[in-house]
């Protein structure tokens, strides 16, 4: 396995880790789609931040598109609460709005330049080994993405290991935890907030696909296999690795792109898992059924 | 039966593996034009190979990493470009924020490889941007065949400096190719010029002519902007079938990378006000033809399209 390899697995397995441990909180309350969503709805904020600083640098992109991640999960949050529709009507409805907002941004005030998140913003990870982080000296110290998302990892961790009660109980049985004097709003709000910086980071990364198709797939895959949240995420972290190291040999093998290749995957973890899982799979349900069917 | 399944599943990913590690490239183009001492020259789009191949003959190897008929807005990397990006003796792009955020990496990479952007050799001045912003030059610069000349000139400069054994005949094909294109910038110049002044309009699908229009004075009006994503708004369309009306332009092109449903809004839009407009043809805009084809080379793509603009508009 040479370097290029190596770096271009591992950051696939961060962004693995991060989506599909965020992935898990998202199935349980509902919101799995929330990456998608945000993958649309930061438009407006490339815009206003091209509009504001006049370039189209990535620390310039990143903040503008950060921002709309965040605000994003706070309307859809806030439709969701205030004006009583179901989760997924509120994603629909937010990140379309933001999305439409941003198009009208661009061809109001910059249908001259070639904006979209597509061409400032979405990374691609074929080439995470190019994008090196030199020191002054000249000291190579890897690829720059690797240690972006590292730190991501480091926070997210730290977040859920220590919170792990907090963000079990709320997104599980909200009424038990306002009932112990949890705010499931200030949860709310901090998971999702956690869920836009990283996908925003990851996006920057690896690209918009990539993203979306981790932090539904593996977890997805999990909750096949088991109904303890611990072993879910466990599980679905390791699905998420097992797919970006698959999935590179697959893209190598094809000479593809390496995101389709990983997003393929995934799927076929999913329908493994649909088929073979020992509690939900397809053939233990048949087994089950046998006998009363003989019977 | 479960241990079965396990060894099944066991079984069939290391066949994955085994699969993928059979199909690794052993003679790559770069490791073949090493062996023979040949510098290895990469371009993202097929217009800068073309000037490149034309600079150095067979000299050099020259590889193109998108190939006829991509949008370089909207192209996607395949796992082969990092190898043939990491063989590269020399990577060559275009600039200006053409190839999105793949330019900002290849301009990260020259701190390591050597990597030049063809804009470069443009001073700003020549170049057009919309006077609200600072960083939002037109990237397609190749659609001025003087402009062009001066791009190529400078790549050449830069390859004699990499390649000072094969200097002298670097020097040699880009003075005959800059004599080819001084002349079919000249007859661009008088084909255009054959045109009426009144009916020299063009009208296209996204905004690529800006320097053609401005080269070969004729008026160039796009129904899209220079992003791809942007939509175009109804008054957009209502205008532009307005402006149609009035000037009594006879034809609006199409582009070879570019969907071709906008501009048919437009068309509908003229009928119905009684106009009839015609489709003048597909243009090249950002990318080169097969390369078999007549459009296969930046002059053929010249040739090709100020062939069908002259013919639709005279």
């Amino acid at each position: 396995m040479n370097i290029d390899a190596f770096w271009i697995i591992l950051t696939g397995a961060l962004v693995a880790i991060c989506c599909s441990l965020l992935g898990c909180f998202l199935i349980l309350r509902r919101m799995a789609m929330v990456g998608d969503a945000i993958s649309h709805a930061v438009l407006p904020g490339i815009v206003l931040a091209f509009l504001f600083s006049g370039s189209r640098e990535v620390w310039t992109m990143l903040i503008g598109a950060a921002l709309l991640g965040v605000a994003c999960t706070f309307l859809i949050e806030f439709f969701h609460k205030k004006a009583n529709v179901s989760a997924d009507a509120s994603i629909g409805v937010t990140f379309t709005w933001l999305f439409a907002l941003g198009i009208i941004l661009i061809s109001v005030f910059a249908g001259k330049v070639d904006l979209d998140q597509d061409c400032v913003l979405y990374g691609e990870i074929a080439y995470v080994p190019l994008d090196l982080w030199l020191t002054q000296s000249g000291l190579n110290l890897g690829p720059r993405t690797v240690w972006i998302l590292g730190g991501v990892l480091v926070v997210l961790l730290l977040f859920i290991s220590l919170f792990y009660k907090q963000l079990y109980l709320t997104s599980f049985d909200p009424a038990f935890a306002a009932a112990i004097g949890l705010s499931t709003t200030l949860w709310y709000y901090l998971l999702m907030g956690a869920v836009s910086l990283t996908t925003v980071a990851a996006f920057e990364s690896v690209g918009a696909i990539l993203v979306v198709a981790l932090m539904v797939g593996p977890p997805a895959t999990a909750y096949l296999l088991t109904d303890d949240l611990k072993k879910m995420l466990l599980l679905s972290a390791v699905a998420g690795i097992i797919a970006s190291a698959a999935g590179y040999y697959l893209a190598l093998w094809l000479n593809g792109s390496v995101a389709g290749a990983i997003s393929a995957v995934i799927g076929i973890e999913f329908l493994l898992a649909f088929v073979f899982s020992p509690s939900h799979g397809l053939l233990s349900r048949r087994r089950q059924l046998m006998p009363v069917a003989n019977g | 039966m479960k241990l079965a399944l396990k060894r099944r599943f066991t079984c069939s990913f290391f066949l994955l593996l085994l699969l993928a590690a059979a199909c690794n490239p052993q003679d790559t183009p770069g490791a073949l034009a090493h062996q023979q001492g040949k510098l290895y020259i990469v371009t993202t789009t097929g217009i800068l190979a073309d000037a490149v191949t034309n600079v150095v003959g067979d000299r050099a190897v020259v590889t193109a990493l998108m190939g006829p008929g991509v949008d370089p807005h909207l192209y996607k990397a395949a796992l082969g470009d990092l190898q043939t990006l990491r063989e590269a003796d020399v990577i060559l792009y275009n600039g200006l924020h053409l190839e999105g955020k793949m330019g900002e990496v290849l301009q990260k990479l020259a701190r390591q490889k050597v990597v030049w952007a063809a804009a470069e050799g443009l001073p700003e001045n020549l170049l057009r941007r919309t006077p609200e912003f600072q960083d939002s030059h037109d990237p397609h610069i190749w659609f001025d065949v003087s402009l062009w000349s001066r791009v190529v000139e400078h790549v050449s400069r830069k390859l004699q400096q990499q390649d000072p054994q094969n200097g002298a005949y670097y020097q040699q094909n880009t003075q005959r190719y800059r004599a080819q294109l001084d002349s079919l910038h000249q007859w661009t110049k008088e084909q255009i010029a054959s045109i009426p002044a009144q009916q020299r309009i063009l009208i296209t699908a996204h905004d690529a002519f800006g320097y053609f229009g401005s080269a070969y004075q004729i008026q160039v009006r796009g129904l899209q902007g220079i992003s791809t994503v942007s939509e175009f708004g109804l008054q957009d369309v209502s205008s532009l079938v307005n402006f149609i009306v009035d000037r009594k332009v006879k034809a609006v092109f199409v582009e070879s990378s570019v969907s071709q449903k906008a501009i048919e809004a437009v068309l509908e839009g003229c009928r119905q006000k009684g106009h009839a407009v015609k489709l003048g043809g597909t243009l090249y805009s950002d990318a080169l033809g097969d390369s078999q084809g007549p459009a296969g080379t930046y002059a053929g793509m010249v040739q090709v399209n100020v062939g069908k603009i002259v013919k639709a508009l005279r």
